[in-house]
């Protein structure tokens, strides 16, 4: 009966062992994955190393501040075309001339703060302080939607590619879904 | 006599100001800036500078920051902050040659500052912070004056002046 009790105490220890290590891995995931967001959209430290690169190449000269503005431009445009509510909400920045100065500033300081959460992904806490601003800055918006979000998310995916030389899909996507998710973080759908 | 002297210190007046902030000055600023900000963790490392120097010339000044981290750059709370607010003094730059956009951007920052009440000595201080750390970056291509007088264009529009 000690052997066998003893067997018995192995097989325990085993399941036991076996179950540590399975919710280690899974601490390990959830770690990875930043808690906040579903497992399937990591943007993991290589897919941010991927889109910061990507992303710098459209910097590389002087004049890039009208590759901002008419890239800004372009997004803010097709998204009040796709949602025709959208434009209201941009009437202080006087969508209705797109080329003026009111609108091209406009669409700059969009463009800045993508290009300021895109250079700080390589710091979490700084990142997240930085989304969690812009939320609190679109939440006072009334009108501004989630649904607006998976929107501006879908333009930036059929036009990044159009821009970019280099352009790696999953990795922009993830990073992009961490982003726009935490931005669009205080609004309703 | 006296005629030819006015002329001559009007002479001197239209010099001074040509080699301020003019489209030339502009351009080079725009390029320099550009080389400077740079990208990823060095652009973090240069607006941390960028804020410790400030902070090093005015350390009273933390307590205009008490709501986003106290200009403490190992809070992620601050380290946002300072990029944000150097995100708009980068549009602000690059939009130096393009006056209509520029005007509205100015404005716009403007009205950001405005109920903040920021004493005008801390532009100036932090005139003196971008000359500390411009140069570490960009060495001797660093044009002193221009800058000078850009940011002034720039503080002065932020200022509502």
């Amino acid at each position: 009966s000690r052997i066998a009790f003893g067997s018995l105490s192995k097989i325990a220890v085993r399941r036991n062992s076996l179950k540590m290590f399975r919710l280690a891995v899974l601490l390990g995931l959830v770690a990875f994955c930043a808690a906040k967001l579903p497992i399937d959209h990591c943007c993991s430290a290589e897919d941010r190393n991927i889109v910061q690169e990507q992303w710098q190449t459209l910097w590389k000269d002087t004049e890039s501040s009208r590759v901002k503005m008419a890239f800004g431009r372009n997004l803010l445009l097709k998204l009040a075309e796709l949602n025709p509510a959208v434009k209201g909400l941009f009437a202080n920045v006087d969508i209705d001339n797109p080329t003026g100065g009111k609108f091209n500033a406009h669409a700059f300081r969009i463009l800045n703060g993508i290009d300021m959460t895109i250079n700080l992904l390589k710091d979490p806490e700084g990142l997240d302080a930085a989304l969690d601003h812009l939320a609190d800055q679109h939440a006072v918006r009334s009108g501004v939607t989630k649904a607006q979000f998976r929107s501006m998310g879908a333009i930036l995916s059929d036009a990044l590619p159009r821009v970019l030389d280099d352009y790696n899909s999953l990795s922009w996507k993830s990073c992009f879904k961490l982003i726009l998710t935490q931005i669009a973080s205080k609004l309703s759908d | 006599m006296k005629t030819a002297i006015v002329l001559v210190l009007a002479a001197l007046v239209a010099c001074a100001s040509a080699s301020g902030c003019d489209s030339l000055a502009r351009l080079k600023v725009k390029g320099q800036w550009s080389r400077a900000y740079s990208s990823g963790s060095d652009r973090e490392n240069f607006v941390i500078a960028l804020w410790r120097a400030f902070f090093a010339q005015a350390p009273e000044a933390v307590s205009l920051f008490s709501n986003v981290g106290n200009g403490d750059s190992s809070s992620g709370l601050f380290r946002a902050h300072g990029e944000r607010v150097i995100s708009g003094l980068d549009a602000a730059i690059n939009l130096l040659d393009q006056p209509e956009t520029l005007k509205a951007e100015l404005d716009h920052l403007q009205e950001q500052h405005e109920p903040r009440n920021i004493p005008a000595k801390y532009f100036t201080v932090f005139r003196t912070a971008l000359g500390n750390v411009l140069p570490a970056q960009l060495g001797r291509c660093y044009d002193k004056e221009a800058w000078k007088a850009c940011f002034d264009v720039i503080a002065a529009g932020i200022q509502g002046q």
